[in-house]
């Protein structure tokens, strides 16, 4: 039987295959070591990056590409090794801080998270030398 | 903590990889080159102290949030972006 995770009161289903695993955890957050990236079908484009060591910790995730379109993240060079791949580009991740009104939710464009699609390895990087903010108004807000 | 002193030119070892030189000291800065292996990330203390709060305010936003908040945050971006 594939393994759960329970997000607010819903069962979702995974396989081991899809666990997301970061070496170093999130920065500042060594803990958060194996997450699983839930999508949202209503909530699209969003989704959850639910950790699975602590089934109460999960961060709201975007495409930052999807929601704004100019967007250029660069791999830094700390992750450049991780993320080698044979045949795909990294998957790339920013963080939705999500407020009660909607309108004030910030996404973090300075700390993306990428992962290697093929081994599903993963990491926080920082994009130095950028303007990017950790607190990125919604577009058209 | 561990405390000591060290001359311009002289380095210290972190481990077997990593290795800190004092470049330069000019009034109170102190100039430092980090020597480690790629994959080690190396991070301004209030570059990460921001990161990990920035990290910390998300999970906990999160956590609570009520699912009529993520239907309006989800459907002004999707209108925005005609998805």
């Amino acid at each position: 039987m594939m393994p759960k995770i329970a997000i607010q009161k819903t069962d979702y289903s995974y396989d081991e295959t899809d666990v997301i695993v970061f070496d170093e955890g999130l920065i500042g957050l060594p803990d958060v070591r194996r997450a699983v990236l839930v999508k949202l079908p209503d909530y699209q484009p969003f989704c959850w990056l639910a950790a699975l060591d602590n089934p109460q910790t999960r961060f709201l995730v975007v495409n930052p590409h999807e929601v704004f379109p100019s967007y250029q993240s660069y791999i830094p060079a700390e992750i450049a090794t991780l993320l080698r791949s044979n045949s795909q580009l990294p998957g790339v991740l920013a963080i939705v801080k999500i407020s009660s009104d909607w309108t004030k939710t910030t996404i973090n464009l300075r700390a993306p998270i990428f992962v290697n699609l093929e081994t599903k390895r993963a990491a926080q990087a920082v994009l130095t030398g950028t303007n990017y903010r950790l607190d990125e108004k919604l577009p058209q807000i | 903590m561990l405390v000591l002193t060290r001359r311009i030119g002289e380095k210290l070892v972190i481990g077997n990889e990593i290795e800190v030189e004092v470049l330069a000291v000019s009034g109170e800065g102190v100039r430092l080159g980090i020597l480690a292996p790629r994959e080690t990330s190396i991070h301004r203390y209030e570059v990460f102290v921001e990161i990990q709060a920035a990290n910390q305010a998300a999970e906990a936003a999160s956590s609570k949030v009520a699912e009529n908040i993520l239907e309006s945050l989800s459907a002004h971006v999707r209108a925005e972006l005609n998805m």
